[in-house]
This record gives C-alpha cells, sequence and structure tokens, in this order.
C-alpha cells in the first residue's frame, strides 16, 4: 500500500470523461495495481479510481493508469508533499455476520427465550449438509432445530426445511420441529415458514444482551 | 349453482369478508371466498366466507336460489368486479369449473378453485355475552390504540378481555403506554368468569364492522379451541386466541397522585400537534404545569423550538413533565370526551389520563396510562 499526498490535477478518458481541478489529495496505489484518488471529506469511494487490472506509468510529473479497455487515468502532479509505503498483508476478510454469532451464543445461554422448559442440546448440531445453529428441546422433551438470522428471509426458511429434513430422517431425533429466530421476519419469509409448519420469533438482540433501554417503560 | 342476488348486498358481503384474507395466501385456495347457495337447508340466503385458519368471516345476503351449491373463486378479485358491477341485480352461475357473473350488460366469467380442498369453517364458539355494537366498537377502539405493533413480544399486540360477571374489561399495553376499558354488559347465563387475549388489530376490525350496522354483538368464546367469536348485523367472525401471558398489569396502575390538572381536549391535543412539528421524530414535547396555566414547548437550542400556552385548572406543586406526542395525542383521541383529567406525581412515574365531564368530575370506565420520556439535561 502507498499513499502519497499530493498537489494534482486529475483526467479521466474512458466511457465518461471527468476532470478534477489542480488541489492537495490523496492518492492510494494498492498492490493489485488500482489506484484511487481521495478528497478529505466523508468516509465514502474516492473521487476517482481505476480497478485492477490496471497499469500504473509514473513519467516524471505525469502518472498513466491504464486498463486493458483501454480507459485512462491521467493524474499530474504539481508537487508531492508526503509518501509513505507500507506491506498490509493479507486481508482476512469483512465478518458480516457477527452480530448472527453473537445471537447464537446469546439465544443458547437463553434458551428459554423460545419457551418454557427448553433446553439446549447443543450449538452447531451437525447435520450431513452443515451444522444447525441450535438444537434444543422442548418441555416435552420434543426436539427442536433453530436456525438464526439477523434478517429473516426466504433462503433462511429454505436452508432449515433442508436441515429439517435431514434431522427428521433420524429416528432417535424425530420428529423434529423448527424455529426460525432472527431480529426482523420479512412477512414472506414469515408465511412460508408457518405454511411449513416452522414457528417464528422474533429476537431482540438488546435484550438478549441484557441491555436495557434507557428509555422509561411501565414495565 | 345458480342464484340471483341484489348487488349492494353482494358488494358488502364480499368486501368484507375479503378482508380478512392473507394478501399472501400460502395455498391458493385461502384467498378465496366460498359461496355457498342453499346451505342451511334450502334457506333463501347466499352465504359469504373466507377463513385462513386465523381468521374466519361469514356473512349471509338474501338471494333468490334457482340452484343451490358450493363454488370457490378468487376472493380479491370478487371484490374488485361486484364493487365495479352497475347497481342491478346479480345473476351467479357455475358451470363446470367457470362462475359467470352477469350484472345488466357486463359479464364475467371467473375460473374457480376445488371446494374440497377448502378447510372447514370453524363453528361459532358457545355465546358468552352481548352488547350493544356501538358500545363494543368504541370500547375496542379505545384500548386497541395502546396495543404493541412490534411482534418481538406478541403478548403485546393482543388485547386482553376479561369476563367478571356482568363486567367486561378490555386491556392492552405496549409497555410505554396501557389502556383499559371497563363496561357492563349482559353475560350469557352460567357463563364463568374468563380473560382470555385475542389479537388486537383483527379484534379492531371486526368490532369496527360489526359495531356500524348497529344492533347487538354477540361475543362467543371457545377457550378450550383457543377462538373468540364476534357476532352481529348477519355478520359472524371468529380469531384464533393469542397463547400468551398478559403482564400482571393491575399493579402498574398508580393508586395516589400529587398533581391533577383538568384540560380541554380538543385544545390540548391540537396544541400539542403544533408544538410537536419541531420535536425532532416525535422524541417528546414538555407540559410545564404551574398555578392556572399550562405550558408545552418542544425543540432546543440546536433545532427549531416552539411553545403555547393553556390556561388549565390545576392542583399541586409547579411540574414539569415530558411526554411522547404521538402517544400522548393518541390517549387523548381515545377518551372520547371533551375534557380530560391528567394525574401525576414525578416527572419519572407513569401519568394517568381519564375522561372528565364539564365539571371536570372523571367519568369512570376509561383510563389510558402513560409513561413520560426522559427530561434533557
Amino acid at each position: 500500500m502507498r499513499l502519497v499526498i499530493a498537489r494534482c490535477q486529475v483526467n479521466y478518458a474512458g466511457r465518461l470523461t471527468a476532470h478534477l481541478p489542480m488541489a492537495t489529495r490523496l492518492l492510494l496505489v494498492k498492490s493489485d495495481g488500482s489506484v484511487s484518488v481521495h478528497s478529505d471529506d466523508r468516509a465514502y469511494k474516492p473521487l476517482n479510481w481505476m480497478s485492477p487490472p490496471c497499469w500504473l506509468i509514473e513519467d516524471g510529473n505525469l502518472w498513466i493508469v491504464e486498463n486493458k479497455a483501454g480507459e485512462k487515468l491521467v493524474i499530474t502532479i504539481d508537487n508531492v508533499v508526503d509518501e509513505i509505503e507500507h506491506d498490509l498483508g493479507a486481508e482476512p476478510g469483512l465478518v458480516k455476520d457477527g452480530v448472527e454469532a453473537h445471537l447464537q451464543e446469546l439465544l443458547a445461554e437463553h434458551i428459554t427465550t423460545l419457551g418454557d422448559g427448553y433446553s439446549l442440546v447443543r450449538r452447531e448440531y451437525p447435520t450431513a449438509i452443515g451444522p444447525v445453529d441450535i438444537l434444543a428441546r422442548d418441555s416435552e422433551g420434543i426436539a427442536v432445530a433453530v436456525e438464526i438470522k439477523r434478517r429473516g428471509e426466504i433462503d433462511g426458511v429454505e436452508q432449515l426445511t433442508r436441515y429439517l429434513e435431514l434431522l427428521n430422517r433420524d429416528p432417535l431425533l424425530a420428529p423434529v420441529q423448527g424455529v426460525f429466530a432472527a431480529q426482523q421476519i420479512k412477512p414472506q419469509a414469515r408465511t412460508l415458514a408457518e405454511d411449513r409448519g416452522i414457528r417464528c420469533v422474533t429476537l431482540d438482540y438488546d435484550a438478549l444482551r441484557g441491555i436495557e433501554p434507557d428509555e422509561f417503560r411501565l414495565f | 349453482m345458480k342464484i340471483r342476488v341484489e348487488r349492494d348486498g353482494l358488494a358488502d358481503a364480499v368486501a368484507w369478508v375479503a378482508r380478512s384474507l392473507p394478501s399472501r395466501p400460502p395455498v391458493p385456495v385461502l384467498g378465496g371466498v366460498l359461496l355457498d347457495a342453499g346451505a342451511e337447508g334450502g334457506s333463501d340466503a347466499l352465504t359469504v366466507s373466507g377463513f385462513d385458519y386465523e381468521v374466519s368471516a361469514t356473512v349471509g345476503v338474501p338471494a333468490t336460489i334457482a340452484d343451490g351449491g358450493r363454488t370457490l373463486v378468487s376472493g380479491r378479485l370478487l371484490a374488485d368486479i361486484t364493487k365495479a358491477l352497475p347497481a342491478q341485480p346479480v345473476e351467479i352461475a357455475v358451470d363446470g369449473a367457470r362462475a359467470s357473473i352477469t350484472c345488466g350488460n357486463a359479464r364475467f366469467s371467473l375460473p374457480t378453485m376445488p371446494v374440497e380442498d377448502y378447510p372447514q369453517l370453524p363453528a361459532q364458539p358457545e355465546l358468552a355475552g352481548e352488547v350493544t355494537g356501538e358500545a363494543f366498537a368504541q370500547a375496542v377502539s379505545q384500548v386497541a390504540v395502546a396495543a404493541g405493533k412490534d411482534d418481538t413480544l406478541p403478548m403485546l399486540t393482543g388485547m386482553r378481555l376479561e369476563i367478571t360477571g356482568s363486567t367486561l374489561t378490555l386491556v392492552a399495553t405496549d409497555r410505554f403506554r396501557l389502556a383499559m376499558r371497563e363496561f357492563s354488559w349482559q353475560p350469557a347465563e352460567g357463563l364463568g368468569d374468563a380473560a382470555v387475549l385475542a389479537p388486537a388489530r383483527t379484534l379492531a376490525d371486526a368490532a369496527k364492522s360489526l359495531g356500524a350496522g348497529g344492533g347487538t354483538v354477540r361475543v362467543g368464546l371457545a377457550s378450550g379451541d383457543g377462538l373468540l367469536g364476534l357476532a352481529g348485523s348477519g355478520r359472524y367472525t371468529t380469531t384464533r386466541l393469542l397463547d400468551a401471558e398478559f403482564p400482571p398489569y393491575r399493579q402498574l396502575l398508580p393508586s395516589d397522585h400529587t398533581s391533577r390538572a383538568v384540560l380541554q381536549v380538543s385544545a390540548l391535543a391540537e396544541a400539542i400537534k403544533r408544538v410537536s412539528l419541531v420535536a425532532e421524530r416525535g422524541t417528546q414535547v414538555r407540559l410545564e404545569f404551574a398555578d392556572g396555566s399550562l405550558r408545552l414547548s418542544a425543540g432546543g437550542d440546536d433545532e427549531g423550538s416552539a411553545e403555547e400556552e393553556l390556561p388549565v385548572d390545576y392542583q399541586g406543586e409547579p411540574v414539569t413533565i415530558a411526554f411522547n406526542p404521538g402517544y400522548l395525542v393518541d390517549g387523548l383521541g381515545a377518551l372520547h370526551a371533551d375534557r380530560a383529567e391528567l394525574t401525576f406525581t414525578t416527572p419519572n412515574r407513569p401519568a394517568l389520563i381519564k375522561p372528565a365531564d364539564d365539571n371536570g368530575d372523571v367519568v369512570p370506565g376509561y383510563l389510558y396510562l402513560l409513561m413520560p420520556v426522559r427530561l434533557p439535561g
């Protein structure tokens, strides 16, 4: 990763043309060859950029970034204020389902959220097509498979349906009931789930975390 | 099946039944309305019904029946068609897999769905009591306003019906407010005390449409089957009860107060609506009570601000208390009275709103309990 702070002017010629007048900006040259031009406001996409694969040719104060479609980003540098280069290493990737994992952990801890007398069998109960988020038993000892989502949509119901079909083949578990638990359940997903005999439960993340809302309440 | 029926009666009946049909039926037949001609031993009536396993609706329409029978057609389509028909007698005939509707010069032909696949309509539950339709509709609407709309806590989306002798009590709460209405009704003979929880929205819709027809509403209860039935003006509806525990609400009702104000409802409601225009996302409106005057204010230094003064009949120390303006206006609107009594203790304890008469005395039977919101700073 190379960061250059420079007074520069940028011209882009490609599917559409764009021009950035002379000003001080941050130029990012990433290890994949991509170049992006940032101004000093907002956590936002660059003013101008070229996505990889592309090539940077530095010719004195003229930088030309070109891709194989012939589109060009031409940066004319007036003076370089600062420049640093650092190797960031491999990126582990964005973990989007942090809340989902936490919801699973919390629901396992507070399994009676699903109903009185519920007990936890285990989290990540293995099946041939992947683990079910939670397997529990209700007050009568009937197995309950729980699929947890942040946003409950149709694909989550389909996923749970597949798990239920497999789990119900196990004579030691069957019959297995389904519970679709999410912070928010789409009406289509709710209709589909209920039609398949799957119970829908809306989870209150803050309440599970034990964070009492700041506002006054009657109870 | 071949029948002739008046257009207005048919359109009203179909529109009412179609309203309770699911917008996304999981099975197509559940989106249908069942037309049943001469079901009850050759009577001269067409029965229109809908059912989605949660709510059922049935209404009878006088008809001339040439040939009895049953058929199932799309509810939404039939409602749209009957609404648009000219004011002339309507003929409905079923031939094979299609139903034809003829009215004046207009002809429609609709595909029918197999009646055999349609679920059995639930029987009307046993009579629990009777009350005038108007009174029931008003009571239900006064209470439904406080019911929760969020599915996170299913018990809060319900309305509790408590039967104690000749008194019927309706209660709903969403944790921020609680509405309760008590009124006398005519219980069925030999009926024990009971308490059930019904979906507030369904109940409000049903009570409104049954009450509009005048006459009495008969309330039926089958706790064992988890069903509540309402009947009146030739219309019958059932709804599935909620299987959830209602919070012990009686302990929430404050037993005493230190401040009491009597206010004009419409003047206050209008002033709140005006002042709260500057309250971002309806956050709060502050009420400053002093001897003889009430100062409403909203907004703050960083945003727009507004204030308004109203005369008030006030007893107590000067107090500033803040409320969610939407909840406060809801409560005032639900009183169905010209004047309101507001009693409270401190700015962080619930306030009680009750209807009052012209002398400022409380009219018993209704209360709206409202939790204040935190004052800034």
